[in-house]
């Protein structure tokens, strides 16, 4: 504890450092204020005793100027004054001073007024320390808060927005609010949405947001269904967040005809579906508990479906809306938001916001308000990249024994393996189209020699692949050859089925009735293929496929 | 290769997806699968969004519970085609007595 003396006198100086000394502390003497506040500026006083009158300096100029070194921590500034002198004593206090010592000095006093005032500096200076740490940490916390918003905005950025289809709000801060919106197209060209409102606030809130846009979009770039997506999206959030913590969410998607909805829905507010004038059509529960609590197996993937038609939108919400406060303790409510959806045609997202912040009034800045709606119009499904075709020519042929038609499945291994090739996997669903009428025709006529009219007996479908299924497991010496040839140049594959059996006749299969559950085959090669030829024995057929056909 | 079904919450559409590959392969499930349509079922919808392949033996089977289930739901979908499936499903008419979505 350091206590600096401030006296021009050199006998009051001596005698309050032998007393201060006597009790351990460390003294300094200054003879003057401009003395004082030199020593102040190189060393760390604790306690300053102060004398009125002195040259150069006095006490009352001194005093401001040492609490003003002082700063936020408290520094005692006790004056040495004369006992009979109680005008100036006023003025002490006026410029700072914080106590009085007064000649002749008592040594009881002094030690005990040094005492109560080191105490509360001490406590200053804890409490300026703390002070000190929480500001430190509140700005680590805000530039923390920066940087995680600038990583989850960009990575919940929508890449692309349908605004003909869907018109969302979602406050700034909305992801320290726990709530997301995301929105993707399937290569199908059916609309997606996902609305959540994770439980609490703050960066706790939003730590889920990251992997549950990644399996969003990702499972909807590849076209899975919405309960499947739920699925994934619950077990992800079971897994990672704490037992306390979930995600109350809608999932929707809007087919690409715009006629059907299919919804996932739990723990949000009830969703409506309106015309365009905003009558209420149908309230939409909530089906389910909310996303991140069940584990797998409890796990309730049903769908509610429903049809819907151009005029009509579906709105949604998390609680902040109907849960937004007035001034006088009011909640804004179902029924105001069902009134004010109904209160003009084709409303908007941003007049549904300003009407309820009209509400809240003047009061705190509510800002976890997110709301959508969809209109349910079709959509054009997204243009596919056009392909780079591979350069190179080649030919594949394979021979299959009865061995290999018995254990293999050769159309989709050989699909697979056409479609490695660039630019033919586009057209894949035809390739296989094309080869697996081809081979099957080949295997179940030319070599097992079943006869397709069983198909059409009562339940003679199944019969007939239950038949396939034991005359093949007797098959003991057959052939089919299938060649693929690709052609570069004129952009186009060339495919060629030949088999062991007797062939047929060529046109005795091509007679095709709707009614009948087979003989469909042969036409749709026709249709696929630019052309189809059979050889005069009937036990080899040739495809010809074209690439550029726009097909696909 | 896969099938799976699902009835939705109220009990009303039957929802039967299938993975990968549409043939002969899956022609007993596949019977299985509608063969549990009940009284409330109203629509059946076959869900054809994984679904990367399907030849005629496919269609057949469609074509097969459309019998089997007659006038007992209302309707039967086929949803979320890709492109060359349904223009599969166009060639052979099947827009004629399927909803194709």
């Amino acid at each position: 504890m350091n206590i600096l003396v401030v006296d021009d006198q050199i006998l009051n100086c001596r005698l309050l450092t032998t007393m201060l000394e006597q009790q351990f502390y460390t003294v300094f003497c200054a003879h003057n204020g401009s003395e004082a506040l030199k020593i102040l500026a190189l060393h760390d006083i604790d306690i300053v005793l102060l004398d009125v009158l002195m040259p150069v300096m006095d006490g009352f100029e001194t005093a401001p100027k040492i609490k003003q070194h002082a700063g936020n921590v408290y520094l005692p500034i006790i004056f040495i004054t004369a006992l009979e002198d109680q005008s100036s004593f006023e003025k002490c206090l006026a410029v700072g001073g914080d106590d009085f010592i007064h000649k002749p000095f008592d040594k009881v006093i002094l030690s005990a007024k040094i005492k109560a005032h080191a105490r509360t500096r001490r406590l200053s200076q804890q409490s300026n320390e703390q002070k000190r740490q929480l500001e430190y940490h509140y700005n680590q916390i805000e530039r923390e808060h920066e940087i995680v918003e600038h990583i989850f905005s960009n990575a919940l950025a929508q890449q692309t927005t349908y605004p003909e289809i869907c018109e969302y709000h979602l406050s700034p801060a909305s992801m320290f609010n726990g709530d997301m919106f995301l929105m993707a197209k399937s290569p199908m060209g059916g609309f997606y949405c996902l609305l959540g409102d994770f439980t609490g606030h703050g960066l706790a809130a939003a730590v889920g947001a990251l992997p549950a846009s990644r399996i969003f979009y990702t499972m909807v770039q590849k076209g899975m269904a919405v309960s499947d997506i739920a699925v994934e999206l619950n077990t992800a959030l079971n897994e990672l967040l704490p037992g306390h913590m979930f995600c109350a969410a809608a999932i929707i998607e809007l087919s690409s005809s715009g006629k059907s909805i299919s919804a996932w829905i739990g723990g949000l507010p009830d969703l409506y579906l309106i015309d365009r004038n905003g009558k209420l059509i149908k309230t939409i529960e909530s089906q389910h508990m909310a996303l991140g609590i069940l584990d797998t197996e409890e796990f309730e993937r049903n769908l509610l479906h429903f049809e819907v038609n151009p005029e009509q939108r579906l709105v949604m919400a998390t609680d902040g809306i109907i849960e937004s406060e007035s001034d006088r303790g009011d909640m804004y409510g179902e029924r105001r938001l069902k009134r004010l959806l109904a209160s003009r045609p084709v409303i908007s997202t941003e007049q549904i916001i300003s009407e309820v912040r009209e509400f809240t009034g003047s009061g705190e800045q509510q800002d976890d308000l997110s709301i959508a709606i969809i209109n349910c119009v079709a959509s054009e499904s997204v243009a596919s990249v056009p392909s780079h075709y591979s350069s190179l020519p080649f030919n594949i042929s394979l021979s299959l024994d009865a061995q290999q038609m018995k254990t293999t499945d050769p159309v989709l291994e050989l699909v697979d393996l056409l479609s490695e090739v660039g630019g033919i996997s586009a057209h894949r669903s035809n390739i296989f189209l094309l080869l697996s009428e081809a081979y099957n025709n080949s295997l179940d006529h030319g070599v097992l020699g079943l006869d397709s009219e069983i198909k059409n007996k009562e339940d003679g479908f199944f019969e007939y692949y239950c038949l396939r299924e034991s005359v093949l497991k007797e098959l003991k010496e057959a052939l089919i050859i299938i060649s693929v040839r690709y052609s570069p140049e004129e952009l186009k594959l060339y495919f060629s089925i030949c088999d062991s059996g007797n062939g047929f006749k060529a046109g005795t299969r091509n007679q095709v009735k709707q009614e009948y559950s087979h003989g469909r085959g042969v036409s749709l090669l026709g249709e696929i293929a630019q052309s189809v030829s059979y050889n005069s024995a009937g036990n080899e057929l040739e495809m010809v496929y074209s690439l550029t056909s726009e097909s696909i | 290769m896969s099938l799976s079904k699902n009835a939705s919450a109220d009990g009303k559409i039957l929802t039967i997806q299938i993975r990968g590959k549409f043939d002969f392969n899956l022609v007993q499930s596949f019977r299985q699968a509608y063969a549990e349509v009940s009284d409330q079922t109203e629509k059946v919808v076959v869900d054809l969004r994984e679904t990367d392949y399907m030849d005629s033996s496919a269609l057949g089977m469609l074509l097969n519970m459309k019998k089997t289930l007659g006038t007992s739901v209302s309707s039967i979908h086929i949803s979320n085609c890709r492109p060359q499936l349904k223009k599969i499903l166009q060639i052979s008419r099947f827009d004629k007595k399927f909803d194709i979505d």
